[in-house]
């Protein structure tokens, strides 16, 4: 046994364990929220209960599985329930049944001893809505420019429906959207030369005369959209819901009708791929719990890329300063322990510093400098995508600066030597050598400081994230790239989804979907970011002294 | 040892039929650098005790003495190299072309041009071959293609190098062997055509094959440069220095011709040292 002990075993053993418990507890959380994320777009079976409750009134339910449990027989005692005296759980499940305009809640708990049949009949379709959610039933006829047409056209009615649909996105988004923004920025024109007194008739006239135009291009446009929407809202079709109500859907509102116990696995498997597709470039519905993430994908990476933008410079210079020219001095290793302790200021403090220094203060002024026709409406004066940006980098500022830092203090001093004794001065030195070979430890700052910054939620909640933005920050509008605008963001998105939309079961799963994407899309960014500190390790490997 | 050339076991082979330099009174055209009253401190500890010598013009002149001794911080005093060590301060002069290295007014950018430096480990940058050869042109500001392929080729032929690494100028450096790099490192430090080469333990990091390799070099090097070695090697010394400076513990002790150095040496620590006594 001593023996055992001076060989070192157990210590190997245990590090060797504290690995596996390490890596097993990683594997679990992504294979947890892979499960649970991934089943989201699995197209499930549709399922026809038939009831009595303990009243003996029979009724029919319609929807897809989403959970069960077991509860114990006690919490039910004051159903009266006919149960086995012996029997001590019993099992309920939770349906989603959608149909909203029929019922309240998306959801229902059921019973199992209530339930007298289940089924699953194979014409039983679930409709896929803009508007409303999902509706669970049968089709009953299929309303095609006046007249009952054959149920398997539908496939063809509703692609002709898609095509106008996109162009209908097409108008408002670009076209609409365009001459919206140029009515607003007229607006501002005339706004600033009011309020500098430069407003003669002739400009007024000038600027009228281009509203007038945008007014009429404007007023085409619309024509064009009505027309698309009489061609889409002209068709619908009957849908019979559970209890027999027959419900009318108007092709306008229908993005996908699925007979989900008619699908074959292969069938299924395109349906689940096809799902995930419209999660990563659809936008969201109803009130997020529905849709796309799309803006909030495009929020995060943008806000990252921003974040890292500034950061980057700021990080390595302030490091370059600190170990190259800052004096050894006690103020210089004050200096390094003020920077080392930032990096454990909790971050919502940072959150509040964003608001009231970069809002507030360094945004007001914009305003007041630059913006002063949008006032009292604020442009830069309020949260948005720059100041972000900006907070998360003070935020991950220490991260650069330490990790470049002692990517300098790593290089040999015979490399600075070598150059130096050539005629080079310090300057030259440090760009031309030193920097390069430094490269692959400024980009693991980076990596560190994306990895921390991507899955930072709470700061960004006071200075720029919201529910939902009507805008993504660039578009074709000029200056393409708005970074006054709020945006939407992976983490605020689960936060929201989960905890503050009207029904949290429903979006239970769409939780772990969207954690399931922030993973992916840091684990992509660290990727990116580690395959070019790759390349320039190879590129500038140092001699193996 | 290993086996060498007869021609490079005979001390000062190449200049026996020169006259003897009278080392204490050179003329002005035979002086490459003037050392003059040399004091150089670490802190509060004296490292040079007021050196003074004169290093001929287009000659290999040597530093030996045992470790700790001050050659090499004497070698770096010669381009300012001590300068990037904290708390280290000098007084005296070295001359060079009637100026004093250690005036307030003296760029050591330029100076280190002039006085060029090889180090004892082979560093050469993480670059290519050929960017290595060029850097010192660089960052004198020469961009010219033509006149930097021109410069590389003629450096590497100097350094005798050209042969080995011509089909791969522009692979990476560090794929070389280190007998390689160091006469890489040596190319790269005469093609800015300094007048001066500091070689500071050139060989002592190297095998014997690169060792003589680069003793040949230095040979050849003299015919157009003034080359000042440190080395902890007598033989070496012997080898390849035309005079020879024997250092102990920050003094100069004896300074003189290679060949009456180390056959009829004048101070008794001299002949300790060089017959193996101490060191």
């Amino acid at each position: 046994m001593n023996k055992w002990f001076k060989s070192g075993s157990p210590w190997i053993w245990l590090s060797a364990g504290g690995v596996s418990i390490s890596l097993i507890s990683v594997l679990g959380l992504l294979w947890l929220i892979a499960s649970r994320g991934l089943s989201y777009f699995w197209p499930s079976e549709l399922y026809q209960f038939d009831l009595t409750d303990e009243h003996g009134a029979k009724s029919v339910v319609i929807g897809e599985i989403y959970d069960r449990e077991q509860i114990p027989v006690s919490q039910l005692a004051h159903l009266n329930l006919a149960l086995d005296p012996e029997q001590e759980v019993l099992e309920r499940l939770l349906i989603k049944t959608g149909n909203r305009e029929l019922v309240s809640l998306d959801f229902r708990w059921l019973l199992s001893h209530n339930i007298q049949k289940t089924q699953t009949p194979k014409d039983l379709v679930v409709v896929e809505r803009r508007t409303h959610g999902n509706f669970y039933g049968f089709i009953e006829s299929v309303v095609f420019d006046g007249n009952e047409v054959d149920k398997n056209k539908l496939p063809e009615l509703l692609t002709r429906v898609d095509d106008f649909q996109d162009q209908i996105d097409d108008l408002q988004k670009s076209d609409i959207g365009a001459i919206n923004y140029q009515l607003e920025r007229l607006r501002l024109k005339t706004r600033k030369y009011q309020l500098q007194d430069k407003l003669t008739p002739k400009l007024q006239a000038e600027i009228d005369s281009e509203i007038a135009a945008l007014n009429q291009d404007y007023a085409i446009l619309e024509k064009e959209l009505m027309g698309y929407r009489e061609q889409i809202s002209r068709d619908h079709i009957v849908m019979r819901a559970m209890d027999g109500q027959l419900v009318t859907i108007n092709f306008e509102y229908i993005l996908k009708v699925t007979f989900n116990n008619q699908l074959s696995v292969i069938e299924k498997t395109a349906v689940f791929f096809s799902q995930i597709g419209s999660f990563l470039i659809e936008d969201p519905r109803e009130a997020n719990t529905e849709g796309g993430v799309f803006p909030a994908i495009f929020g995060t990476v943008l806000m990252v890329l921003l974040m890292t933008v500034i950061v980057s410079p700021f990080g390595v210079v302030a490091a370059i300063y600190l170990h190259e020219y800052a004096g050894k001095n006690a103020f210089t290793k004050l200096l390094r322990i003020a920077v080392i302790n930032l990096a454990g200021v909790p971050s919502i403090v940072y959150g509040v510093f964003g608001l009231g220094f970069f809002v507030y203060m360094v945004g007001g002024s914009l305003d007041q400098l630059f913006y002063s026709e949008n006032l009292p409406s604020p442009t830069f004066g309020t949260p948005g995508v720059l100041w972000s940006a900006l907070t998360l980098a003070i935020l991950t500022l220490p991260v650069v600066i330490v990790s470049t830092e002692e990517g300098l203090s790593r290089i040999p001093s015979a490399m600075r030597h070598g150059s130096l004794a050539l005629g080079a001065t310090k300057a030259e030195t440090l760009w031309r050598i030193i920097l390069p070979i430094a490269s692959p430890a400024i980009m693991t700052g980076i990596i560190l400081a994306i990895a921390r910054a991507a899955g930072e939620v709470a700061p960004l909640m006071l200075v720029g994230v919201v529910k939902m933005a009507p805008n993504l920050p660039l578009d074709g509008n000029f200056p393409f790239l708005h970074l006054d605008r709020k945006f939407m963001h992976l983490g605020f998105h689960i936060y929201d989804v989960g905890f503050q939309s009207p029904n949290v079961e429903a979006a239970r799963p769409l939780v772990f979907a969207t954690a399931l994407l922030l993973v992916s899309i840091i684990v992509a960014l660290n990727m990116t970011a580690v395959s070019i500190r790759n390349k320039l390790r190879e590129r500038y490997k140092m001699l193996e002294h | 040892m290993i086996s060498i050339s007869p021609k490079a076991l005979t001390p000062g082979s190449d200049t026996s039929f020169e006259q003897k330099l009278d080392l204490t009174n050179l003329t002005p055209e035979q002086v490459a650098l003037d050392i003059n009253k040399l004091n150089l401190f670490y802190g509060k500890k004296q490292a040079l005790n007021n050196i003074t010598m004169s290093i001929p013009k287009g000659q290999v002149t040597a530093f030996i003495g045992p470790s700790g001794c001050g050659k090499s911080t004497l070698l770096r005093s010669i381009n300012r190299m001590n300068d990037l060590v904290d708390n280290c301060h000098i007084t005296g002069e070295i001359i060079l072309h009637g100026n004093n290295i250690y005036d307030k007014h003296v760029d050591v950018a330029e100076l280190r041009r002039k006085v060029g430096m090889v180090f004892q480990r082979p560093n050469p940058f993480p670059k290519t071959i050929y960017e290595n050869v060029v850097y010192g042109l660089r960052i004198m500001g020469e961009n010219n293609r033509r006149r930097l392929d021109d410069a590389a080729e003629k450096s590497l032929r100097s350094a005798a190098l050209w042969n080995e690494v011509k089909d791969r100028l522009h692979e990476s450096a560090l794929g070389l062997s280190g007998g390689q790099q160091q006469r890489l490192v040596i190319a790269r430090a005469i093609a800015i055509q300094p007048e001066v080469l500091l070689l500071d333990e050139p060989t002592s990091a190297l095998d014997p094959i690169s060792t003589l390799t680069i003793e040949e070099l230095i040979n050849d090097l003299k015919k157009q440069f003034t080359v000042v070695i440190v080395t902890h090697n007598m033989q070496q010394a012997a080898r390849v220095s035309d005079q020879t400076a024997f250092m102990y513990m920050g003094d100069l002790i004896e300074y003189s011709d290679t060949n009456t150095l180390f056959t009829t040496p004048m101070k008794k620590k001299t002949e300790d040292y060089i017959t193996g006594r101490y060191g």
